[in-house]
């Protein structure tokens, strides 16, 4: 595929040949969403390096008066991520596929099940901090390493949340089309790379 | 009838794993031979999802993360 940057002057609006624009610069566009994916990738491991490194040079795990998290709760509420990530490689195949109807049912189910993941960390939080006294500034590396990394993490669903319920707006407003559709591609890519996300959360702070 | 909440967390746990380790590692195997960078990331993210589903399996069924009561 030829890849090539904007002529100078392009107007994508009235372009004569904004189809023609279009494939020339989505190759861009998916690399540029890449590296940003990428960079939030580094972010990520620089927080869990950290938080391995100072979880190993300590005295013991977990520390003195810090129980095991509840694994039975955070089991539950990582399927409900993960499935969110099936809905949403379904809604997009049935976009490829020119099936609206059931695209917009697995676009909402998505935002449905990435909502029911913020409540059950919403209600995670609220049990930690008012029941077991666990908190982000007097708990310790835990508490701040927990409390940081679920929270940027909590953080990215969110805005998951809200750019996939943009995208399916978008979409019932006609701005995707069978032949273009990169925004849904990117949320895809992105919702895909959050669920990832939690799988090595959920591993090294309720599982090992 | 009660029912302890843990256990029946653990088993919605395991039986979603179970449907989202099928249908992610269906979509992985549907999608393998897709060409594109795009897709090429998709597998991987499925291929990962699918570890994921396992994992939350595990984890309900008290195969992992299965430590003992604090005193």
């Amino acid at each position: 595929m030829a890849v090539g940057f904007l002529p100078k002057g392009a107007d994508l609006t009235e372009h004569p040949g904004a189809d023609q624009l279009y494939i020339e610069t989505r190759a861009l566009r998916l690399q540029g969403f890449l590296l940003f994916l990428i960079s939030d990738c580094i972010l990520f491991s620089s927080f869990i390096f950290a938080y391995l490194y100072m979880r190993n040079s300590g005295q013991g795990w977990p520390p003195p008066g810090i129980q095991h998290l509840d694994v039975a709760f955070a089991s539950l509420n990582s399927v409900v991520l993960f499935g969110s990530g099936a809905t949403m490689h379904y809604a997009l195949e049935n976009w490829k596929h020119n099936n609206f109807n059931r695209y917009a049912l697995f676009m909402i189910l998505t935002i449905l099940l990435g909502a029911g993941f913020l409540a059950g960390q919403a209600f995670e939080y609220n049990h930690l901090i008012f029941d077991e006294k666990v908190t982000w500034a007097g708990s310790g590396i835990f508490g701040a390493s927990f409390f940081t990394l679920t929270g940027m993490h909590g953080f990215h669903v969110s805005v998951g949340v809200l750019y996939l319920i943009i995208l399916f707006l978008q979409s019932i407003h006609g701005i995707y089309t069978k032949d273009k559709f990169f925004g849904l591609t990117a949320g895809t890519l992105y919702w895909h790379f959050v669920d990832v996300i939690w799988v090595v959360l959920f591993s090294i702070f309720y599982l090992i | 009838m009660h029912i302890d909440p843990p256990i029946l967390e653990r088993t919605i746990a395991i039986i979603g794993g179970i449907i989202v380790g099928v249908v992610s590692a269906k979509a992985l195997y549907d999608d393998w031979k897709t060409p594109g960078i795009e897709n090429q990331v998709f597998k991987i993210m499925l291929g990962l999802l699918c570890l994921g589903a396992i994992v939350a399996i595990l984890a309900g069924a008290n195969v992992l993360g299965n430590f003992p009561k604090a005193a």
